[in-house]
């Protein structure tokens, strides 16, 4: 039985030419995508749409298809493998540009004279014990003056101190000075003051410096920065006010002083049309407190349930319990006796 | 004159329902053609028909003096007392009563606590510090108190013991007639 003239019948109802196009169709294997840059025929696309978008994708797909097959491949047991090349095509960035960070002041100091930055290396050479250790922290070379076994006492300098001591303090007055810096560049950065306990929790003085705006913030930033500083220095001032023990009563006022506004009290209209919203809020707050009618002050704080009636119900059951069970312990052959109330 | 606000709301129901206790909901919940209402006027509290209201809301704060029932008044610390006035009130809705014996009125009417020795009747199992409205024999509101014994302790008291704490009497009609309003 011949079926050969079925099947071409077959194959040309279900088949879909592939289009000539002007432009080749660009492939990228890398992302799997094929690009078809000839212009649509409009045409077409107006008078058979369906047909005419799937002969499109077909032709791009095979396209694509053949230069999968053209790219180098290595056997596997499951089958030749292929490891697509570089994606051609660039893709925009997903997220924003990082802001640039602003710059602290010896960064704008440097930048301003031309000052180059030149990077310290964390580990030193030492001479002495033939090794790198590192320049702070641990073992660090700027505590050898403070740990060194002996001490040069050096003309004009007063026996009795310790430069042992001496040295420490200088090396605890430059990380304090240098968290100070670091605290006044950060509230520059946010134009916002903040303390230097944040940075590290230490003795170190806190800054009420007020922050330095960038120059390369807009003025009207500059203006809201200032205008919540003012805000909160305002409420801060008022408070210490009236921290007094006459609540600020018998003070003196200083000149261009604000003036305190106090919140104003907002009550419902005396009378209306209608009356229900006032009803159902009354039988709201009676509802709530409704839970503590019955026995009132009584109630057990553990929530005793079934208050009402003057008989605690969790606790009558308890009671009933215990009963049963010394019923049970002191005559282990009558059950269900009463035992003896005392 | 204003409505109350909800803390204000809750400090009169609480002492409310010390006394009527869920009848509450009759003062609050009632017909439309009878509908009430609770107004602060001058740190005291007013319990009135809305008829009235509308009516009172045509005078001035100053020149108002009393409208409707006073139920009591709002200390500076914005605590809630009740006056006698609400007495009319409490002795409709009372959830626990007092009776006391013609010989005990008097006392009481003089500022009294009621003795054992007055008491006439008392409602089954009242709790101990419950709130009570105080009646003579003949069913006419005394005045208003806090039990200070359980209905059951009663029976073991002599006498002279206290029975019920005075808070108001009508005897205060006379007494504060110049502060009472």
């Amino acid at each position: 039985m011949d079926v050969t003239q079925e099947l071409a019948d077959y194959a040309a109802a279900n088949s879909t030419a592939v289009l000539q196009r002007a432009n080749p169709v660009i492939t990228d294997p890398g992302l799997l995508a094929a690009f078809d840059n000839t212009p649509v025929d409009a045409e077409e696309y107006s008078s058979n749409l369906e047909s005419h978008l799937l002969a499109l994708t077909l032709t791009s797909t095979q396209a694509l298809i053949a230069s999968l097959f053209t790219l180098p491949t290595t056997s596997s047991s499951s089958g030749p493998i292929t490891s697509l090349p570089a994606p051609i095509t660039l893709l925009p960035r997903e997220k924003p540009l990082p802001k640039p960070k602003p710059l602290t002041k010896w960064e704008r100091f440097a930048k301003a004279k031309g000052i180059s930055h030149k990077k310290k290396d964390r580990d030193v050479w030492d001479e002495e014990r033939q090794e790198w250790v590192a320049r702070w922290g641990k073992g660090g070379k700027n505590k050898d003056k403070e740990e060194q076994w002996l001490h040069e006492v050096k003309a004009g300098e007063e026996a009795d101190q310790d430069p042992a001591k001496t040295a420490r303090g200088e090396r605890k007055a430059r990380i304090a000075k240098n968290l100070k810096q670091q605290a006044a560049n950060l509230a520059a950065a946010s134009s916002k003051p903040i303390p230097i306990s944040s940075l590290r929790d230490g003795p170190s003085s806190k800054l009420s410096k007020p922050s330095r705006s960038l120059g390369e913030e807009s003025q009207e930033t500059k203006k809201a920065g200032r205008d919540k500083r003012k805000a909160e220095l305002e409420r801060s001032m008022l408070i210490s006010k009236t921290s007094t023990a006459s609540l600020g009563r018998f003070d003196e006022k200083i000149q261009g002083e604000p003036k305190v506004k106090g919140v104003k009290r907002k009550f419902e209209p005396v009378a209306k049309t209608d009356y229900s919203g006032e009803k159902e809020s009354a039988l709201n707050v009676l509802k709530r407190i409704e839970s503590g009618f019955g026995s009132d002050k009584k109630r057990s704080k553990k929530g005793g349930e079934g208050a009402e009636g003057g008989l605690n119900v969790r606790k009558a059951v308890r009671f009933q319990g215990k009963q049963d069970r010394a019923a049970g312990k002191s005559s282990s052959g009558a059950p269900g006796k009463k035992g003896k109330r005392k | 004159m204003r409505p109350l606000t909800e803390e204000e709301t809750k400090a009169v129901f609480e002492k409310l329902a010390n006394y009527i206790g869920k009848n509450l909901v009759h003062m609050i919940d009632r017909d439309e053609d009878d509908a009430y209402c609770f107004r602060l006027h001058k740190d005291r509290v007013y319990y009135l028909p809305l008829p009235m209201l509308n009516l009172a809301t045509s005078i001035a704060r100053p020149n108002l003096i009393s409208l409707g029932t006073c139920m009591g008044k709002f200390s500076k610390t914005g605590k809630f007392k009740l006056g006698v006035t609400s007495l009319d009130w409490l002795a409709k809705y009372a959830k626990y009563k007092v009776w006391i014996k013609p010989s005990g009125e008097l006392p009481f009417l003089y500022g009294n606590h009621v003795a054992k020795a007055h008491l006439g009747r008392i409602t089954e199992d009242t709790p101990e510090h419950q709130g009570v409205v105080v009646f003579n024999m003949s069913d006419v509101p005394l005045g208003f108190g806090v039990t200070a014994r359980s209905t059951l302790d009663t029976r073991k008291l002599e006498p002279t013991g206290i029975i019920v704490f005075h808070q108001a009497d009508v005897g205060e009609f006379l007494r504060d007639e110049d502060t009472m309003f």
